[in-house]
Order: C-alpha cells, then structure tokens, then sequence
C-alpha cells in the first residue's frame, strides 16, 4: 500500500478497501489494521482521535494512570475505545472490530484484506 | 410463607421518644413524631388504622394485623426519624433513641420472634453512624441499617464510605426510605417543588435511581463485594431504562472512572433489592410475569406492605399476576436469603439504652 | 483528516419522498460577531460583555475528552474550517444526503442569566436561524426551526411566538427544562402555552447551556460527580416536569398543547405512565382538575424524540418498545453534529418494524405539518417511496 517511510510511528494511512476501509497504524514502530467502521453504530472508527486510555491505579492521585499511549483509539463519534493491536474494545471485549494482518517486504507495507 | 420486609411502626405520641434521648438532649426541640412536609390529604395512614391508638404504634395491634389477619410470618420493622434536622449530632441522638424505643417497646418483649428491627443511622455524621452500628449490630433481631432516601449528597460519594464499610462488614444490608420530616433537604424533584400531594408522591421514590448510580460510578459496590442496598420505596420499574442508560454510557465514559470494571447492570443481582409498592408494576397484569425478567427484578423484589401507610399492599396485592416461581421468591424467598430469617436466633444481650 | 470518496450516480431528479426526519439537530453561528450583528445594539456590550473568558467547557459536567472534542463528532468539523454545525452547506452533505436525513428541526442551545437579556439572547438566534439557515441556505426547504423563547419570562415569550407564528419555516417552539424550580405545569408557563397552542406550534424542550450557575440542576438527593451517572439520571427532569404538567392541570387549561421532550430518551415513559395512571385512581379526590388518566394525556399531548438509544439488547429493547406501544408519540432525532449522535441506519434497526415508519417520519410529519416530498440534493436518488420493513 505504500512505503514503510510513509508511515512513521505514530502515523495512520486510510486504504480504500472493502465497504468501509481499513486504517493502518504505526504505533510504536509494530503496523496494526483495524476496520474503518464502529462496532456501536457504524461510525467512521479511523476518524478518530488517536492515543491512551486511563486504569485505575488506587495509589495514584485521582485513582487513574495513563497507559497504552498511541495505541488507542476512538470512535469520533460516541469515543469508544478500541486497542488498535487486538481491535477489542476496552470496557467490552466482546464489542470488537476486525483486525487485518500487516506484513513489510523490502521497505513495502502489504495490508492484508 | 411471607416476609414483610417494610412495616413502620410509630411513636404512640410525641413524649415517648424522649424517655430514650440522653439528658443533654432531653430539653431540645425535635420533629413531631406525625411531622412530615408532603402530608397526604386526610392522613397518611390508613384511615381505618386512626383509633384507639396512632397507627402503627401498638405492637399487638400491628401483629394481630400482619401475622393473624394478614398472614405474614416475619415483619422487618423500619421506623421514621422524621427528617435529616440541621443539627447533625442532635440527629444522630434521635436515631440512636429511636433504635432503643424500637427494641424495648417491639423486638425485646416480642416473644412471637416474628418482628426484626432496623440499626437507624444518620448519614450526615459519619462517625456517630459507624459507632451506632458497632453498638448494635450484635443483636440478632436487627437484621438491616437504615438510612434516609433524603440526601445532600448522594449514597456513592466517600463521605459515606465507613458507614457502608461497617454495615457490609456484619452482614447488615442498608435500606434506604423516604423520611419525610423536618429536614433541610432539596426540592424534591428534578423540577422543584412538587405542587400536588400526588406530584410529590409519584416522584419522591425515584431519587433512589441517584444514589444507585453513584453507588455503582464511585465504585461503592466494587470495593464492598457485600455491601448490599435495599430501595424500600419501590420504584424499580424505571430500574430498567435507567440502567440501560448507565450501561450505554460506560462504552463512553469508562476511562473517567476506570474502577468500574463490568457493565453497571452486572452489579444489581449482588448488591440491590427493592421492597414492592403499590405505584410499581404494569397496570396490564398481563404483562406481569414478563415484566419481572427485565432487569432481573424476580430476583431483586421483596414483598413490603409498606403498612401503616395509606397505601399499604396486601401480600396477594403484590403477587397479582405472577407465576409460582416469582411468586415465592417475592413474598419470602429473596427476603430470607437477605436476612437470613428462618435461621435459628441465638439468645444475645439485652443491649445498653439511655433512660 | 482522510475521506473516503464514493463515485454517486448524478440522478437529475427534481424531488424525493421523506423518508426520514430528523427532530433534533444543532447549528451554530460561524462566529459571535456574526451572532451579535442581529442584536440590538444596546444590548450588545449586555449580553456578550468585553473582558469574558471564552471557556473551551461550557459544560459542568464534561463529555469524554472533550478538551479536544468540544463535544462534538469529530468527523463534523466542516473542511474548509470552522466549528461543527456553523456550515450550512457542510451540514447538509453530512446529514442530509450521506445519512440520508430528508427534514431536520435546528435546535439553537442558548441561555443567559437575567429574563431581559436571556429574552433578547432568544430573539437574535431567532433571527439569526431565520436569516442564515431557513432563508439564505434553504433553497431546498429541508430545514426547519424552533422560536426560542425564554422560560423566564412567559409573556415575552408569548410575543416572541405571536413574531413567528405563520413563518413557513418555523416548526416549534424551543425552552429549557432547566426553569430555576418551577416545573412545567406551574401557571406561570401559561401565557406561553396559549401562544404555542393557538398557533398550532408544538413546545420542545431540550437541555440549554450550564453557564449561569442557578441553571445547573441540582438533584434532589444530590448531585453525582460524573457525566456517566449524572447523564444517566436525566431523564428524571423530564420525568418531573411530565408529572407536573399532568398533576397540575396545564393539559386540561390547554387542550391544544403539544410538548415534546427532546434528547431525554423515551422508555421512561412506560414506567412513568404506569405510576402516574396508579396514583391517580388512588388520590382522585386530591386531582380534581385532572379530568383524564394520566396516561392518556400522555399519548395526546407529549412526543419524545429517541435519541440518545441505549444500547441494550436489540430484541429486548424492540420488545420493551411493543409492551410500551408509543409508536404514535416517538420521532427519530440524531443530535447532529454532536458527539452522541445517533446514525439512522442503526436507530432503524432497533425499532419494532410495525412502528417504524412512524418513528422515522410519520409522527414528525403529523405534529409539524410536513410535506410528503422535498427538493432532492445532487447525489440523491430517485422519488421512490420508501420501504421501512
């Protein structure tokens, strides 16, 4: 679909692919792909915003930590998290999306869909 | 056989309850024992109840009302303490005279063994609410805590936590029910004042769905896998689209308060009961049986004759239009399995009250 | 930010049958001086004094993330700039032909502290909406209007009405539940009802702003310290005011008047109407000016729009929806552009089928009176009638 330089850490590139569209993130240097389309209510997923989530960490401040920076990411519309590495949701596993397997040859990223 | 998990018995005139407050607080004003702001037209009793004695207030009679005419095996009795007054400490002495009240004058010399009382505790002073438990949470006959549905501040928030902590740790769930009385409360409606005795009445027991929420958002029933809540003024119709509210919206709103780690709905079955009403339930009996399934609420309701209210419900009232099953588990199954009823009561100590 | 271009068939049609209508949606000035140019003068330096933060969280309580959301779709920022909902343009490509909405009501959400100046406040979106959204950008004739008017003072409001009333455009009426405790069957409302009623103009009501600090609700227990919990109690304010407005009398002084509850859900309503009708036959004697079961005024006089839908299980929530059998009294709403926004495509879906074409279009179409078919935008399809099965 394009050059591994085309998609630096952090990055995501939209391909047109199936009826929806599959989004394919760099996150932390491992290529993740996830369906472009919200298990809830068919929101483009891949619109939105991408980064962490918070745990509950009792001996925090305020009981939470950020963790999973750039790893997740959320519906635009009703901000569900989804784990763009498993393609779960994180309240509720069971809600996930589909996940797509990414391979890199010679410098080319290849989305499998 | 049938529990009645909501029966309030009353003062037989204003003076009683000041033979059971300490001498520092003997010359102080308290609410009237009849004291409530959204007085029902014509009584909030049953009118036949008005007689020799004030209703609710004589032991025989009630017994002979509930056990004898009405069929009722055991009666949890939860009396009023007429409102959260400003004066907090004064507050907690009332509830402290009114517990003394009820087990000298109805658990002590009930030889029946058939009525069980309530520990009351005022909210607004943590730390006399947990001492008033541990002074009587031994007693065998007192078999739940009870607090007022009246709040500045709802049930989940962390003021509140040694309470629920002390009650959860003797096995005592909490019942909440409307105290009507002299408090220095909120409107009681999302709107205001209500301007009908009926507006008052059709809303005031849906505050119950605020507390339950922040009980469950706070992670109240997280850290407390015993605590348990009992709604005793019913309205756990609106359970269901509430919940199904509290549930969509965690998808949204987990990482704010990650300690919520199952859907909201997934805590009910462990940790809230409510006590039947006469103002729940379809008014298609037909849709009845059918009805008790959303929200699991065949597991979740005890049979509460809410007597000597106006409005108290026979237990075949509260029965109407369910199956066997349903039938048993409300008029004395979830109620026992909560209160342990139908074991064996072992002989305890007469407890310390103030003369 | 990357779209997904899809090649639509270029149809030349001249119009297409309503499918659905969409009861709530959101525009916003492009920017407050835009706004302030419809007010008077004097009343400018009033209501928008110099010196004010703007604060990124108008809200009390605040929806996820939305330092960065705004609360809003984050896919409804119009691409040539600007906030979500203030291009019309943008708007209708989003809503009307990639969702496939065919008639919205705009909703303005505005509110300010003193009666006075929120009534003014009230009058210049007025004005605003009708210039830029159901004159200059309505060529097609799909939007449709609310007159807000201020709960505060009921008799301006009625003026304010009385202004509107006969605009071709104009379908409601707009005020907010948040009413400083007086709920909405108090007298004190009826100079604006008999406005709305004798005009044929349904009232709606919908959640304001929470910047004047007496606006923010308090509960009657307390307030939770959340949105989760605090959002998920709301519908306890309509719940209120629907008591109020049935144990009050305001059905029975104003036997025309249609209320809409908007963005507070909608099965609350069984429940409600269970207790609501057992109270009555119990306390009749307290009720004399009640002259029907409360139920009944229910099913006349109210409609709840349905968004936001919970999620619950699709074949128990259409099976909560039969048991509860107000397929007269529900319409469709979105909430577009904001962040809870619900597609149509799913809501569709969690309807019994029998009272689906009710919800999409047709008690919308009856309580404002709309047309059967509307102008086609480039990209629509053709003027078939639509299947809800």
């Amino acid at each position: 679909m394009c050059s591994v330089d085309e998609l630096p850490p952090g990055a995501m590139r939209l391909v047109d692919v199936g009826k929806f569209g599959v989004g394919v993130y760099n996150v932390a240097g491992s290529l993740h792909a996830i369906v472009n389309y919200c298990s809830h209510e068919g929101a483009p997923l891949c619109e939105g915003l991408l980064g962490g989530t918070n745990e509950f960490a009792p001996g925090e401040p305020g009981g939470l930590r950020r963790v999973k920076d750039g790893q997740i990411v959320r519906c635009p519309w009703h901000n569900w998290e989804f784990d763009i590495t498993t393609g779960q949701n994180l309240a509720d596993p069971k809600r996930r999306v589909r996940t797509y397997r990414v391979d890199v040859a010679d410098g080319q990223v290849y989305l499998n869909a | 056989m049938i529990i009645d998990a909501n029966v309030q018995p009353h003062f037989r005139y204003n003076a009683e309850i000041r033979k059971y407050l300490p001498a520092a607080h003997r010359l102080r004003s308290i609410p009237d024992v009849e004291q409530q702001w959204y007085q029902a037209p014509g009584g909030n009793y049953r009118e036949d109840l008005y007689g020799e004695h004030y209703p609710g207030s004589d032991r025989d009679t009630v017994a002979r009302h509930l056990f004898d005419d009405g069929g009722v095996d055991y009666a949890v009795l939860n009396p009023l303490t007429r409102g959260n007054i400003a004066d907090y400490l004064l507050n907690s002495r009332i509830c402290a005279a009114v517990n003394d009240w009820l087990l000298d004058r109805w658990l002590e010399p009930d030889t029946t063994n058939r009525f069980r009382g309530t520990i009351r505790v005022n909210p607004e002073d943590p730390k006399g609410a947990v001492a008033e438990i541990e002074r009587l949470a031994a007693h065998p006959k007192l078999v739940q805590v009870g607090v007022p549905m009246q709040s500045r501040e709802p049930y989940g928030k962390p003021v509140f936590e040694p309470i629920w902590e002390a009650a959860a740790a003797h096995g005592l769930p909490v019942a909440v029910h409307i105290n009507g009385g002299n408090g220095v409360d909120y409107a009681p409606t999302f709107a205001g004042h209500a301007h009908t005795y009926p507006g008052y009445a059709s809303f005031m027991p849906l505050n119950y769905f605020v507390h339950l929420a922040t009980l469950i958002v706070e992670g109240m029933f997280g850290r407390h896998p015993h605590l348990k809540f009992v709604f005793t003024d019913g309205g756990y119709d609106i359970l269901t689209p509430l919940m199904w509210r509290l549930d969509t919206f965690w998808l949204s709103m987990r990482d704010q308060t990650p300690w919520v780690d199952r859907y909201p709905s997934d805590y009910l079955p462990a940790h809230v009961r409510f006590c039947s009403s006469a103002f729940d339930g379809p008014t298609d009996p037909g849709q009845m049986q059918r009805w008790m399934d959303f929200s699991g609420k065949t597991d979740l309701l005890m049979y509460g004759s809410g007597y000597p209210h106006w409005s108290t419900c026979a237990p075949g009232e509260a029965a109407a239009g369910l199956d066997s099953a349903q039938r048993d588990k409300v008029l004395w199954r979830n109620a026992n399995e909560l209160y342990g009823l139908t074991e064996p009561i072992e002989a305890g100590p007469i407890n310390e009250r103030s003369v | 930010m990357t779209t997904i271009e899809r090649v639509n068939p270029q149809t030349e049609h001249d119009e297409i049958v309503v499918a659905i209508v969409d009861t709530d949606v959101h525009p916003m000035p492009v920017s407050t001086d835009v706004l302030k140019s419809y007010a008077p003068a004097d009343w400018v330096d009033k209501i928008w004094p110099t010196g004010n933060a703007v604060t990124p969280l108008p809200h009390f309580y605040d929806t996820p993330d939305s330092y960065k959301t705004m609360s809003m779709r984050v896919d409804a920022h119009p691409p040539g700039g600007g906030f979500a909902g203030t291009d019309p343009d943008y708007a209708a490509k989003q809503l009307l032909v990639d969702a496939g909405v065919s008639i919205a009501t705009l909703e303005p959400m505005c509110d300010a502290q003193l009666p006075q100046a929120e009534h003014v406040l009230k009058a210049t979106y007025n004005d605003w909406l009708a210039d830029v959204w159901l004159d200059r950008n309505n060529a097609h004739g799909r939007w449709r209007g609310s007159i807000g008017v201020s709960a505060q003072v009921p008799e301006r409001a009625a003026r304010e009405i009385q202004r509107w009333a006969g605009h071709p455009y104009m379908a409601q009426v707009l005020m907010t539940p948040q009413t400083r405790g007086i709920p909405f069957g108090s007298p004190h409302f009826d100079p604006l009802y008999a406005a709305a009623a004798a005009n044929g103009l349904p009232v709606a009501t919908h959640l304001m702003g929470q910047t004047p600090f007496e606006l923010i609700p308090i509960y009657p227990v307390g307030n939770p310290a959340h949105w989760h919990d605090f959002f998920a109690a709301w519908p306890l304010l309509y719940v209120s005011h629907l008591m109020s407005l049935v144990f009050d009398g305001a059905f029975d002084r104003h036997p025309d008047l249609r209320v809409v509850f908007v963005e507070g859900g909608f099965t609350w309503a069984m429940p409600v109407m269970w207790r609501m009708d057992r109270i009555w036959e119990a306390r009749r004697a307290d009720l004399p000016h009640v002259r029907r079961r409360p139920s009944e005024y229910v099913r006349e006089h109210v409609r709840f729009t349905t968004q936001p839908l919970e999620d619950a299980d699709v074949k128990h929530f259409r099976e909560y929806l039969e048991m509860m059998d107000l397929g007269d009294n529900l319409m469709f709403s979105t909430d577009y552009p904001h962040w809870s926004y619900d597609a149509p495509a799913y809501a569709i879906n969690r309807f019994p089928a029998a009272q689906r074409e009710r919800i999409m279009r047709g008690n919308a179409t009856a309580l404002y009176g709309l047309p059967p078919t509307v102008t086609a935008l480039p990209g629509e399809g053709p003027a078939a009638d639509v299947s809800f099965e």
